[in-house]
């Protein structure tokens, strides 16, 4: 394949869309850049003192740590639940996802209640006679939490490449005689390097911007020192772009190493794969997405369920009534919705004009997107209120609306939608879409008939990730949502914080049970007809 | 593409089971409320605690609309933001959320916030808000509502309710006899690797301050020396440090009291978790105050006036302590039963909140110093 820029084909609107977007997305860059200068910031400076060198060192071990266990375990559970006659592979799809949906306080903090001294599977094993287990905590727990809560970045958009591919190599393979683990290794795995980088990159810039788990795991990291001097506005404001830099600096480099690997090769799934017999290894295999289901959605699970039925089971008078949870609910799912749609519609320009057309413009907007997504949610809301309060008029119109809303949700998760959708747009071979041409097809019916059918699972995957990240979002929810609107996530987090643990618990069982249903129409069900 | 109708027919069967689940896990709590709301429905629309507040007739509204930025959940302002609504016709618009990221908000809207009145849950980001020229001075008649140490010393804000610091205990590996009596008795041996210390959190570092002003920085940094060298185990808040305690993962924890009363509510006996109060002159032992100040871009200010009173007064204060277990400051309420009661002097310390926020920058560079949070 070659890298010859294309993009004077372009069409102009598309990249006077592209530009608006990639405008759109670097407004926290430059947010940032402004306030490092009024606040007299001294980034420079801070870089290079004690207080930073040591948490920077953890954030990239932790990071770095976590994407090589993320990469391994979402790749590998992708192709069990794609290509291989496991068990009940539909239902683990869903399944596997939702760790997804766990805001990571919560997921962090009941996932400690479970497995820590004291906690239900500490009571288990005590029974069976192993007295001593270890408490999570510092890298080490910051990085099985963070490993089990993010993987799914990985296996989302790797599992829906893998329905993806003819299983005609794979059959050919077998039939000359090749191992399982050799068709995995040398069929299956290069055709999806792509977004196992793609996603790996997204679970890298979540580990370097999280909050939540390295806070409640007491690992000293570069957010955890934001956090710590939020009023100290100087430090924390030259913290962040230290954070930015370094996210930046990660995507140039992925984008380097994508430029040196071999293209992947475009085999389009012709029809249905046939699914690989695992044989004997099956009970290994089923094992294998048991434990994880256990580890990353039942653990947490299980204390978020012992603190909202011990209440109910004393008799507790709970601050919470069903129609109240039925119109959290709703704001939940239909702001979500509007979120994911709107972030791939923001982000298919760009993708388009990157990934088919290589343009240059294309390829600043996508780092950008990408970028912005280590940067701490608190500081896309600052973004969005800098912005908004320029002048009397941008104020009164847009303060606590749901335009900024919907806005900052977008800047907040492009990253998550950039890369799955620029996978979708790289689906549609371009000969494919020449020889349409040349058979009198182009414009509007063949987007409909080629590009379309072979972009939706990419597209759906991309969605389900903005819609799963925005059910569970916070800080920008809470700053920025019109008055007196609340989703499940903003009431959890204030019954949690105060400690009315069975009323968050309550909420926290709502958001899974949605977000398992909205992962199986939205994201499984319509990439699997 | 497979059957139309069958997929219809999965997708009806997933949302009845979803809603009845829902509804199940709901159903069971509004049995529950029913009979509080009965006893306590008044004529004038409000249900449950803010009925309690107020039972009179609603005041016709009034144009003016209140805005708040509310670091304080809605479970705990909630009842009493809707009594003063229908006993005085104001209208209040709430912006919940942390009280840290709500002042970032607030500074960053600048003097087009819409804010009128700032609630939050302990004194730093008050202080953050007075340091960068957000508050205003309130006036006496609202000052002289609560004593003078727990109000700011240049009148920008005033206390509402009180958290006191304890020592949580699990009471499965403590027994009581073994309960420090001052908050410097942890250095010992003895303690080694047991307590637990939410250094990052807003509240210990407000009483990380006021220790500061109270004994002088190098006590304090001493202390927090002191503690590094004998294990304390550095936790991230409140919550989650008496979740651990009750589960027996350490055996102590330095906290507001009020998170243990909420945490054994929820879980009973499985939580083996009690509070136990450092001696009353003990630094140990200081109340920490949630906080409520004016904007100074505020047009509002005889309303936000109107609503710090209503917040301080006698049924306010009354369901502050009877339903959340917080220490009523104002208008002569006493303590709910539960809380041991404060003894006088436990307050009485010379350096109240003055510092917070221009102090709140060296607690933190003590805090970071001292290794703990590594």
């Amino acid at each position: 394949m070659t890298f010859r820029s294309r993009a004077s084909e372009s069409p102009p609107l598309l990249r006077l869309l592209a530009i608006a977007a990639s405008v759109v997305l670097a407004g926290p860059a430059v947010y940032l850049i402004v306030r490092n200068f009024t606040a007299d910031a001294d980034p420079v400076n801070l870089l290079f003192s004690d207080r930073t060198v040591g948490p920077l060192q953890r954030t990239v071990l932790l990071a770095s740590l976590v994407s090589v266990s993320t990469a391994i375990l979402g790749t590998g559970l992708a192709w069990l639940t794609t290509r291989t006659d496991l068990p009940a592979r539909r239902l683990w799809r869903v399944l596997l996802v939702l760790p997804l949906v766990y805001p990571t306080f919560l997921g962090a903090a009941a996932l400690v209640r479970t497995l820590n001294p004291g906690g239900l599977v500490n009571d288990v094993l005590t029974n069976i006679g192993i007295e001593r287990t270890p408490a999570l905590q510092g890298l080490w727990g910051s990085w099985l939490v963070l490993t089990f809560l993010t993987y799914p970045y990985v296996f989302l958009p790797v599992a829906a490449r893998f329905a993806q591919l003819s299983g005609s190599l794979e059959q050919s393979a077998r039939l000359l005689g090749d191992s399982s683990w050799k068709v995995f290794q040398r069929i299956v795995l290069p055709q999806a390097v792509g977004s196992i980088a793609a996603g790996t990159l997204l679970v890298f810039l979540y580990a370097i911007s999280d909050f939540g788990a390295v806070a409640i795991l007491r690992y000293d990291t570069l957010t955890r020192s934001i956090e710590t001097n939020q009023l100290n506005r100087p430090v924390a404001l030259a913290l962040s772009l230290i954070l930015l830099v370094l996210a930046g600096t990660v995507v140039l480099a992925e984008r380097y190493a994508q430029r040196r690997r071999h293209a992947t090769t475009t085999s389009i799934r012709a029809d249905r794969a046939t699914p690989l017999p695992l044989g004997k290894t099956r009970p290994l295999a089923l094992a294998a997405v048991t434990l994880t289901t256990f580890i990353g959605l039942g653990a947490p699970l299980a204390a978020i369920i012992e603190w909202s039925i011990r209440g109910i089971i004393r008799g507790q008078e709970i601050r919470l009534d069903t129609g109240r949870v039925a119109e959290l609910t709703w704001n939940t799912v239909w702001v979500s919705t509007v979120a994911a749609v709107a972030t791939v519609l923001l982000v298919l320009p760009v993708a388009v004009l990157y990934g088919r057309y290589r343009s240059r413009t294309g390829a600043i907007g996508n780092a950008v997107a990408i970028s912005t997504f280590a940067l701490p949610g608190i500081l896309v809301a600052l973004t969005g209120t800098f912005f908004i309060n320029q002048s009397d008029w941008t104020f009164d119109t847009f303060r606590n609306t749901f335009t900024i809303l919907i806005f900052a949700y977008m800047i907040r998760f492009a990253a998550l939608a950039m890369g799955t959708t620029l996978l979708a747009v790289k689906a549609v071979p371009d000969r494919l879409r020449d020889a349409a041409e040349t058979l009198g097809s182009r414009g509007l019916r063949r987007f409909v008939t080629i590009d379309a059918p072979l972009m939706t699972p990419g597209l759906l995957a991309a969605g389900g990730l903005v819609l799963l990240s925005t059910m569970k979002e916070l800080p920008i929810s809470l700053i920025l949502s019109p008055f007196e609107f609340e989703t499940l996530s903003t009431r959890i987090f204030g019954t949690f914080s105060e400690a009315f643990v069975t009323e968050a618990g309550l909420m926290a069982l709502t958001l899974v049970l949605f977000s398992l249903l909205a992962t199986w129409f939205l994201v499984i069900r319509p990439s699997d007809s | 593409m497979a059957q139309p109708s069958a997929h219809k027919f999965h997708r009806f069967t997933a949302l009845a089971l979803a809603t009845g689940l829902v509804a199940a896990a709901c159903g069971s709590e509004s049995s529950s409320t029913a009979s509080v709301d009965a006893s306590s429905e008044s004529g004038n629309g409000l249900e449950g605690a803010a009925a309690e507040i107020f039972s009179g007739e609603c005041a016709t509204t009034s144009d003016t609309e209140l805005t708040i930025y509310s670091g304080r959940d809605e479970e705990l302002v909630g009842p009493v933001l809707d009594a003063f609504e229908c006993s005085t016709g104001i209208s209040v618009l709430t912006n919940f959320g942390d009280p840290t990221d709500l002042a970032l908000t607030l500074v960053e809207e600048g003097d087009r916030t819409p804010a009128d009145v700032f609630l939050s849950k302990s004194p730093g980001s008050v202080g953050f808000l007075q340091n960068e020229g957000f508050l205003q001075t309130l006036n006496d008649d609202l000052l002289g509502l609560v004593s003078e140490q727990n109000t700011a010393a240049n009148g920008t804000w005033v206390g509402i309710t009180g958290r006191q610091r304890v020592l949580v205990y699990n009471t499965e590996l403590v027994t009581e006899g073994d309960l420090p009596e001052s908050v410097f008795d942890l250095t010992d041996e003895r303690f080694r690797g047991q307590v637990a210390i939410p250094a990052t959190n807003g509240s210990f570092q407000d009483w990380f301050t006021v220790f500061r002003a109270q004994e002088g920085d190098d006590v304090a940094a001493q202390w927090l020396a002191d503690m590094v060298a004998n294990d304390a185990i550095v936790t991230e808040s409140n919550r989650p440090t008496v979740d651990a305690v009750g589960r027996g993962e350490f055996s102590f924890g330095l906290v507001n009291h009020y998170y243990n009363f909420q945490q054994a509510e929820a879980l009973g006996d499985d939580h083996q978790a009690l509070n136990h109060s450092f001696a009353a002159d003990d630094i140990g032992s200081l109340v920490i105050v949630t906080a409520a100040g004016i904007t100074s871009t505020s047009e509002n200010v005889d309303e936000a006036q109107q609503l710090i009173e209503f917040m301080l007064s006698e049924p306010a204060q009354a369901y502050f302590t009877g339903d959340s277990l917080e220490y009523p400051l104002s208008s002569g309420v006493a303590p709910a039963d539960v809380l041991p009661p404060l003894n006088d002097a436990g307050n009485d310390f010379d350096v109240a909140f003055d510092d917070l926020g221009n102090g709140l920058e060296d607690t933190i560079a003590i805090i970071e110093e001292s290794g703990i949070l590594g």
